[in-house]
């Protein structure tokens, strides 16, 4: 199974791009979406969403053009969006029969299947209540929930772990995964931790570009031998930062400690080179794209 | 001060910035357009039998402020009574809350804001009326006074009062949009009727927000004393004379204003600021919703974690291929059973119970008069149920799901009408049932036309406009015309029409031409997030 797309091109109007001659090649497994606001994560996901159309463009997914064809992936498609809402008045079960119903789906197995997945989202206990009085983590679960409904061969999360508690968000990076040997799953997240720890492949996006894709390691490799630490008075700081790019910045007491990147470290400070991270690649890629 | 004005601009801004809002302006040029008629054609706004005012500046002037007073009053009020609710849905009441500002500055920024999108209409009438003054040319010198006068006089005070009216409405009746339309209507009623009753003294005049009494008063003088005539009433609002009548014209001069009538409207404007401030001690300041929701949870999650301290356990892990399989299911049943219950479920219980009430007042009251106003009405109460059917995923965000279901377009659609036609048709059962007893086909066959009219109409201002306002509004209007018996209105077939067939023509193009609106445009919508 694989998501081709190719010179994809989206246009708001002559001042918007949301999307600019986008290629990328997407197989099984789970790609790590990464990119500042902006970068046009949102305006990927919802066109192989097919709930926004292309500009120019392709999309084939195992040799079929979504674009033109859209249903062909939306029975097997789950989608989580970033800004999604719920019928306040309805309780757990009834959105689900009824998202089950948008998704084409039904049969003997589905209250069950429904009971299973809000066991598996922890949602059992409040499954009889009206949506509209749960929190922002239990909605965003019962989000996850209804992604999964219909055995979904393209999974699309945009921001998933948004109003998760640390231990939901763990419970969430497991789930996903067991579900990645089955599926295409197109995870964006401003939270490079979740997408290091789960996913296969990377793609750093900016300014609707593709900056690169790639496996962890290779990405991570751009800032090989370039991360450092050091630690400096607070009042060298400004002047540190004008010449660097910083990562991170740690105060404690009079002094900093600053993680930061360059091909030449500072000589009259004492820096420490230390191992890359994808989270010092992403910033390097965006920030030398500028 | 300031920043009184920074709120009132931001909300007026937030109001008027929407294609529902354009629609209205469109809607109000061409209402505004038929304010003030010729002599000669074949209805009038202000009517008594046999004489008709000549096209004068005086007559178009005071006429078109008389009638946008009037009819902006009436349906306005609709426009502006989700002011407060709007930051409530958008979470923006909970910013509010916590700022400095006062419930007093809070609620008059608001009522300043409502009165501003209100002059905003007012003034599209008057440029449309100075305009059709010299459209429709009669030869009668033009005074600007004549229009200026009787808009600042009549229609400011007026407007100014109704948007402190929506005001209290919000804050007395909260959410209850239902609840907040009766008590406007039968405010309305009782201003326009009680004060059209009493005889012509000082406290009548300060009584008359709308200054109704006081034109009219001014009008009949006028032809009783130039026809020697004994007018006692006049009716306003648009009344078809169906063929042409014969009539004398008498030339009319505008309103010599009392200081009374004068003190009056200055007595508006302070009772406008005096229900402002009366509901600033009432106002939730955004706790309401907060403190309802909080006391239900609070009771069920104590329940709930009852039972989760005797049953919890470790949430399981979830793998797609232990799930039970399901199989396609590509019916619209699901989804007809989803809008039926979201439906049923909108609004309170009380409102369900006053359906109950009329419904089987329908088994029992006269025909006509459970046709021709009870039906309308009952229909009338769906109003916010229905305004929904085509806008609820987008206010609810749950559109990035049904967009990209599958065959949205097949499915969810026909759906939403369906269930919306359902609900109007198990309401008019009574009726119909009636109307079959009597073996009056016809009548059955137009309520379930209008079943469908009145629905489709719903989708279509929703999907178009993306609002749920527009259809709001329109639909008052119809019913208030309906009920008045107004045969432009008649979409249930309750009026007589001298062609069966033309107008069941009528209403079949009406429900195709809505129903391709709707499904074309949503078609669009779907795939252009």
């Amino acid at each position: 199974m694989s998501l081709v797309i190719k010179n994809l091109t989206k246009q708001y109007n002559k001042e918007k791009t949301g999307l600019s001659d986008y290629s990328i090649t997407i197989e099984k497994g789970i790609l790590g979406l990464l990119g500042p606001n902006g970068a046009g994560k949102s305006t990927l996901m919802k066109i192989i969403a097919t709930i926004s159309k292309p500009t120019r463009g392709t999309l084939f997914l195992d040799g079929q053009d979504i674009v033109n064809n859209p249903d062909y992936i939306r029975r097997i498609m789950g989608y989580l969006p970033q800004d999604f809402g719920v019928y306040p008045n309805l309780n757990a079960y009834e959105f689900l029969e009824y998202i089950a119903a948008l998704k084409g789906v039904g049969g003997a197995g589905l209250r069950k299947r429904i009971d299973m997945l809000l066991e598996g989202v922890n949602l059992t206990a409040d499954a009889k209540r009206p949506i509209g009085s749960y929190s922002g983590g239990m909605k965003q679960r019962i989000g996850i929930a209804q992604a999964l409904l219909n055995d979904p061969k393209v999974l699309i999360f945009d921001e998933p772990t948004v109003g998760l508690d640390p231990e939901e968000r763990v419970r969430f990076r497991q789930l996903i995964s067991d579900l990645a040997d089955d599926c295409i799953i197109i995870l964006s997240s401003h939270i490079v931790s979740d997408i290091e720890t789960i996913a296969d492949e990377v793609a750093i996006m900016k300014n609707g570009m593709l900056l690169d894709k790639a496996i962890q390691p290779e990405i991570i490799g751009h800032v090989d031998g370039k991360v450092f630490e050091t630690m400096l008075e607070n009042s060298d700081l400004h002047a540190f930062k004008a010449k660097h790019l910083i990562i991170n910045t740690t105060r404690q007491k009079e002094k900093t400690k600053v993680r930061y990147i360059t091909k030449t470290p500072e000589s009259e400070t004492a820096s420490t080179p230390v191992s890359a991270t994808l989270e010092d690649a992403y910033l390097f890629l965006t920030h030398n794209n500028a | 001060m300031k920043y009184i004005y920074s709120i009132i601009k931001a909300d007026y801004l937030q109001r008027t910035r929407s294609y529902a809002f354009l629609v209205t302006l469109a809607i109000t040029v061409y209402v505004a357009y038929l304010f003030v008629p010729l002599p000669t054609a074949n209805y009038t706004t202000l009517s008594m039998p046999g004489y008709k005012g000549a096209f004068n500046s005086a007559w178009v002037g005071y006429v078109s402020a008389m009638m946008t007073t009037i009819m902006l009053s009436l349906y306005g009020f609709f426009l502006i009574n989700t002011g407060i609710k709007k930051d409530i849905d958008t979470e923006v009441g909970l910013i509010v809350a916590t700022t400095p500002i006062t419930n007093l500055g809070y609620l008059l920024s608001k009522m300043l804001s409502n009165f501003l999108v209100l002059l905003t209409i007012l003034g599209i009438t008057f440029v449309v009326s100075i305009a059709m003054f010299f459209v429709r040319g009669s030869g009668y010198p033009f005074i600007i006074g004549d229009f200026v006068v009787p808009y600042i006089l009549f229609a400011l005070p007026s407007l100014f009062f109704v948007s402190a009216m929506a005001i209290a409405a919000e804050v007395f009746l909260r959410d209850k949009l239902i609840l907040q339309c009766i008590a406007f209507i039968f405010f309305f009623g009782v201003v326009i009727g009680g004060t059209k009753g009493l005889p012509d003294s000082n406290t009548t005049v300060l009584m008359d927000v709308f200054g109704v009494k006081t034109l009219t008063g001014s009008i009949k003088n006028q032809v009783n004393t130039q026809y020697h005539a004994h007018i006692d009433d006049i009716s306003m609002g648009f009344i078809f004379s169906g063929h042409k009548k014969p009539y004398q014209t008498f030339v009319w001069n505008g309103v010599a204003f009392s200081n009374i009538f004068l003190l009056s409207r200055l007595l508006w404007l302070v009772c406008g600021l005096a229900v402002v401030y009366l509901s600033s001690f009432f106002f939730h300041r955004f706790d309401f919703k907060q403190a309802v929701r909080s006391k239900k949870i609070k009771n069920k999650e104590t329940d709930g974690q009852l039972k989760e301290a005797v049953v919890y356990k470790e949430p399981a892990t979830i793998s797609l291929k232990a799930l039970p399989k399901l199989v396609p299911d590509y019916g619209i049943v699901p989804f007809i059973k989803t809008e039926l219950l979201l439906l049923i479920r909108k609004g309170s219980k009380w409102l369900w119970l006053v359906i109950a009430g009329i419904w089987v007042g329908m088994i029992f009251a006269p025909l006509d008069i459970a046709y021709g106003i009870m039906l309308p009405v009952i229909w009338f109460l769906q109003v916010t149920r229905w305004s929904e059917l085509a806008t609820k995923e987008k206010t609810n965000q749950l559109h990035y799901f049904t967009y990209s279901s599958y065959k949205p377009l097949q499915r969810m659609l026909p759906a939403q009408i369906l269930a919306g036609v359902i609900v109007a048709v198990v309401l008019a059962l009574p009726i119909i049932v009636r109307c079959g007893i009597a073996q009056n086909n016809y009548a059955v066959f137009n309520i379930i036309n209008g079943a469908i009219f009145i629905v489709l109409l719903a989708i279509c201002l929703g999907i178009v406009s993306g609002g749920k306002k527009l259809y709001e509004i329109l639909f008052f209007m119809i019913t208030y015309a309906l009920v008045e018996k107004l045969f432009i209105a008649d979409y249930l077939g309750a009026v007589p029409h001298n062609s069966h067939i033309m107008y069941i023509a009528i209403i079949l193009g009406l429900n195709t031409f809505l129903a391709i609106t709707s499904f074309t445009v949503r078609n669009h919508q779907a795939r252009h997030l």
